[in-house]
């Protein structure tokens, strides 16, 4: 980790700084299915007073494959010491991390990692499980077997992916504008990654961790979300001392995107 | 993808030669085409609102959900999706209609009234106001039925042939991790490192055949558990004693899967307990093979797949089946791992060899140099334990019977059993069963494995099996010590269960060092009693200490050599003649063993039968030369004999081949001038007397040769540095004299004995 030099931390995750130099930072994490053009309708609305920094986790958006690292990437800890990386490198403390999804845990673990840099932290639509347990009773939303056929069908997608777009830019060079939508597009993955971050995104249990979150925490639970349900968010917010649970009226599991509004106002009225 | 370039240019345009009826139907068919075309389209359609409502949708769409338009109308579309398709609808479909305003080629599951999936493919755009803002989110839904089957079947090849490669990759890891191993231990970590992560078993075990092929009729070959890995303790003790300790499950063939099931515990209560406690469901036999033989079986256990610290998907108590493929690559790993296992015993072996070799050859030299029975075999037990055995035990047989002389662990923990276990030990009680018959029956006892019977056999009470017990005893041999016919003792050695038992090439070492020992014991026996007989040799010949003499005041010293026994040739005597004289007689005969003292013996008793006569010196000297022949001594040797008138102090002295006496007045030493004659046992020649006073108060000293001989000068010298030496002396007394020029010439080491006789005539 450490040997990991300022350019190649800033170009492996693609870090894009704006806003206020000097202000209090708001680090904004994508979660899964995309990347941190998420945050496109949220984040500029920080920049006049706060230096606003997004980023991708490695294998998506515009992040550097090659430093994709199975063993490190293999569970949520190598993409929080990523984020911990991108901290460091940028020297910010008292950070308010901005997590959507699974990368609410993502922040959990960082903060665990570097404490000294992280001072608050809103989570959009955590789960710190995503799979019910039988044995304490704990409602993650998902069964063992729908988990199973979610992965299945999400493979399906990452499948098309590969098979569809991929062999079409490999095996015409002379057609760059292919290439060029391509790298247009947003919420572009690996599809192995992608595959990959899906099964530890949903197969982790981060229940624990929580207990070590010793920051101001929001909480923004969405309406109607299939992937994290009202008792996910809840539960989270039980386990956070301290933490202030937001129920919001948008609907689905992206509110920044179906309801930047809504959720940016959230998150200015706690800070 | 040409459908645009279709609509582009109307087939209509074109020059057509058509029947003016099929014209008009056509006409009217194009007229209502708007219409028709969006209900009966050959794909399905829908629009939404940006919450996702669904406000139009068309009649394929409906026809194929199975539902009437009211019903679709007012839902949402994530609402008529599959789980999978409602998540990634979500987390990916809404994002990117947001953000690009269109979604190509979106798989997604539809779930029809009749609670069938229809797979589809989905295309949507988002129209936006003026400001951006969505409006209304419009979508076409193709049947993907057929490309999904075909989709699922690419997905299963390449998931096949991804498990294929991870299968030679694993099979390639497994090899080359293995040739990186030298040690069994290293390696049989490697096999069960690597063949649990090859099936994602939970745990994995490996146990391997002790085979001794030199000695197969001793004990029947165990199982030893060699490696494991997350295979919980209670578990590994229940297969210990259930089946893969068993000989007969290890020489099974092929890999077996055995369930944990009812039927398991009917057979093995203990093992199908503590599986469903380890949360095991089954557990699979590997056979460890080279070259067809067996070495053993590597045991997995399956249950709760692990996947790094992910939470498992499969059913906690659902039995897995390995697939065949798995079944196969770990046949292969089976064979790998019995090679490398063959190769690292065989390296090992070779290392051990020499290894005992080198024990050997220190133990020959530490023995070698060691004097006393009792710290050889001390200095013996110290390198025993631990490069041999944990337990080192040693009963001897001396002058009183049998007796424990060392009974030595290499912990020093547990030293204290091996301590307790004294009460019980020779000369208190007889030895226990294996030393016993192996000092009995004079052979080698090998136990490769002590179960609780065998224990109980051996051990005299319970007390002793306790002491046994603590010291976790798992392999154990009796020695009996066997030299020139005679036993000697037994050694008995014992390991315990933190290391491997004794294999018949530690027998062979163990059998080799009990030689050894057994051959230092009756050379030292030997040694003994030599020494014993030269010591009463030595008290019979010596001669007393001297009579009082009136007149003249004597002392005497003998001073053995210092290395071999401790007698040797040298004599002096002082014997009072009728007459006022005394005689005085100092001797070395050649050599300092015990035909030396022998002779030295013979030739003082001769000397004193010459005495009665009260012969002159030189007569004295002319008489043993003269019966030499007769008398049979085998050495020559050196003499000084000499009378004194005691109260005239006219001294009588003759010399056969012997050192000069010394003469020390007022102060002043100097050697009488005497002719030596040929030493006795040579050619005779007459011998020369040689006359003097010695004056009141003066000391006459006789010598032999070892007090002024050395290794780095010549005599001459020697002579010099004890006429120096007397010279210097200032004693008050003949005693005092002795003592300062012993002090002063005698070295710690001699090389010869030393006899001093020193006169002084009184003032």
């Amino acid at each position: 980790m450490s040997t990991v030099t300022e350019v190649s931390v800033r170009a492996r995750n693609d870090v894009r700084v704006s806003g206020t130099p000097g202000a209090r930072p708001m680090v904004f994490a994508h979660g899964y299915g995309c990347d941190q053009a998420m945050w496109r309708y949220v984040a500029p609305g920080f920049e006049a007073d706060h230096q606003v920094v997004t980023f991708d986790h490695v294998g998506f958006g515009n992040s550097d494959l090659s430093a994709h690292d199975p063993q490190r990437h293999g569970s949520l800890r190598g993409y929080a010491a990523d984020v911990v990386d991108v901290l460091t490198e940028l020297d910010l403390t008292d950070v308010v991390f901005v997590g959507h999804s699974v990368s609410a845990m993502i922040g959990v673990l960082a903060h665990a990692m570097a404490p000294e840099r992280i001072g608050a932290m809103v989570m959009v639509g955590p789960s710190a499980r995503y799979v019910d347990d039988d044995e304490d009773g704990y409602v993650g939303g998902f069964t063992r077997a729908q988990l199973r056929e979610l992965l299945e069908s999400l493979d399906a997608n990452h499948l098309a992916w590969s098979t569809l777009i991929a062999p079409e830019v490999m095996g015409n060079p002379d057609r760059p504008e292919l290439a060029a939508e391509l790298t247009a597009s947003f919420c572009r993955t690996d599809p192995d990654v992608a595959r990959r971050f899906a099964r530890i995104s949903f197969l982790s249990d981060n229940r624990a961790d929580l207990a070590g979150v010793d920051v101001p925490t929001l909480v923004l639970q969405c309406s109607e979300d299939v992937i994290a349900p009202v008792t996910a968010g809840r539960y989270v917010h039980e386990h956070v001392a301290g933490s202030t649970f937001v129920q919001l009226a948008a609907t689905g599991h992206c509110p920044h995107l179906s309801a930047p509004e809504e959720t940016s106002a959230a998150i200015r009225a706690w800070l | 993808m040409t459908d645009s370039r279709e609509t582009a240019a109307p087939p209509v345009a074109r020059e057509h030669r058509l029947d003016d009826g099929v014209r008009e139907a056509l006409d009217q068919l194009l007229d209502d085409d708007p219409a028709d075309l969006y209900e009966n389209a050959p794909c399905g359609y829908l629009s939404m609102l940006a919450d996702g409502t669904i406000v139009k949708v068309n009649r394929t769409l409906c026809s194929w959900l199975g539902m009437p338009a009211e019903r679709v109308l007012r839902t949402r579309l994530r609402d008529l999706l599959s789980l999978g398709g409602q998540v990634f609808h979500d987390a990916h479909l809404t994002p990117l209609l947001r953000m690009q305003g269109a979604a190509r080629e979106v798989a997604l599951d539809v779930v029809r009234a009749d609670g069938s999936l229809l797979p589809c493919l989905v295309n949507a755009v988002e129209v936006r106001d003026a400001h951006e803002r969505p409006l209304i989110v419009r979508a076409t839904l193709f049947e993907a039925s057929a490309r999904r089957r075909y989709e699922l079947d690419l997905l299963a090849a390449q998931r096949a042939a991804e498990a294929s490669e991870v299968r030679s990759r694993t099979l390639q890891r497994f090899v080359s991790d293995l040739a990186a191993a030298v040690a069994t231990e290293d390696a049989a970590q490697v096999v069960v490192h690597r063949s649990r992560q090859a099936v994602r078993a939970t745990g994995a075990a490996l146990w391997l055949v002790a085979v001794d092929a030199a000695r197969p009729d001793v004990t029947e070959p165990a199982a030893v558990l060699t490696a494991s890995e997350k295979v919980p303790a209670a578990l590994l003790e229940a297969l210990d004693q259930t089946s893969p300790g068993r000989v007969d499950l290890v020489l099974s063939s092929g890999v077996r899967t055995v369930p944990v099931t009812e039927r398991l515990g009917e057979a093995w209560p203990a093992l199908a307990a503590a599986a469903a406690e380890a949360r095991v469901t089954d557990l699979v036999v590997v056979p460890v093979t080279a070259d067809g033989a067996h070495l053993g079986a590597l045991l997995l256990t399956l249950g709760d797949e692990l996947d790094g610290d992910l939470i498992s998907l499969a059913e906690p108590t659902a039995h897995r089946s390995l697939a065949t493929a798995d079944v196969d690559l770990l046949c292969t790993l089976g064979r790998q791992a019995g090679q490398a296992l063959e190769r690292a015993r065989l390296h090992e072996e070779t290392a051990r060899q020499a290894e005992r070799s080198g024990f050997l050859l220190d133990a020959a030299r530490m023995l070698a140099r060691a004097t006393g029975v009792t710290e050889s075999v001390e200095r013996l037990a110290e390198m025993v334990v631990p490069r041999l055995a944990d337990l080192c035990v040693l009963d001897l047989i001396g002058e009183h019977g049998l007796a424990r002389v060392v009974a030595r662990h290499g912990d020093p923990a547990r030293q204290r059993f091996v301590d307790a276990l004294r009460a019980w030990a020779p000369p208190h009680r007889d030895l226990p069963a294996p030393a016993r018959t192996a000092l009995a029956e004079g052979r080698t006892r090998w136990f490769t494995t002590i179960d609780e019977a065998q224990l109980a056999a051996m051990a005299r009470g319970a007390e002793e099996v306790a002491a046994a017990r603590a010291l976790e005893l798992v392999s154990l041999v009796a020695v009996p010590l066997i030299a020139e016919g005679r036993t000697l003792g037994v050694m008995t050695l014992a390991v315990d269960r933190r290391r491997r038992p004794f294999t018949s090439a530690d027998v062979e070492l163990a059998e080799q060092l009990g030689l050894q020992v057994a051959l230092m014991m009756a050379k030292a026996q030997r040694y003994e009693l030599e020494a014993r007989t030269s010591h009463t040799l030595q008290a019979t010949l010596l001669p007393p200490p001297p009579p009082p003499v009136p007149g003249v005041t004597v002392a005497v010293r003998y001073l053995a050599a210092t290395s071999g026994v401790e007698i040797g040739g040298d004599f002096y005597d002082v014997a009072p003649l009728p007459g006022g004289h005394v005689a005085i007689a100092v001797g070395d005969v050649v050599g300092h063993d015990i035909t030396a003292a022998a002779t030295m013996g013979q030739l003082r008793s001769v000397y004193r039968a010459l005495l009665v006569e009260a012969p002159a010196p030189a007569a004295v000297i002319d008489r043993l030369q003269a019966s030499w022949p007769l008398l049979g001594l085998q050495r020559m040797a050196t003499a000084l004999f000499a009378t004194l008138d005691l109260p005239s102090g006219v001294l009588h002295v003759a010399s056969a081949g012997h050192p000069p006496p010394l003469l020390v007045a007022e102060g002043r030493a100097g050697f009488l001038p005497v002719v030596p004659s040929r030493m006795l046992g040579a050619p005779p020649a007459p011998a020369v007397e040689w006359r003097g006073v010695v004056p009141p108060g003066a000391t006459l000293v006789l010598f032999t040769d070892g007090l002024v001989e050395s290794r780095t000068s010549d005599i001459d010298a020697g002579l010099e540095r004890l006429r120096a030496a007397a010279d210097r002396a200032a004693a008050n007394g003949p005693d005092e004299l002795c003592d300062r020029l012993l002090a002063d010439l005698a070295g710690t080491h001699r090389a010869d004995d030393i006899a001093l006789l020193a006169l002084t005539r009184d003032p």
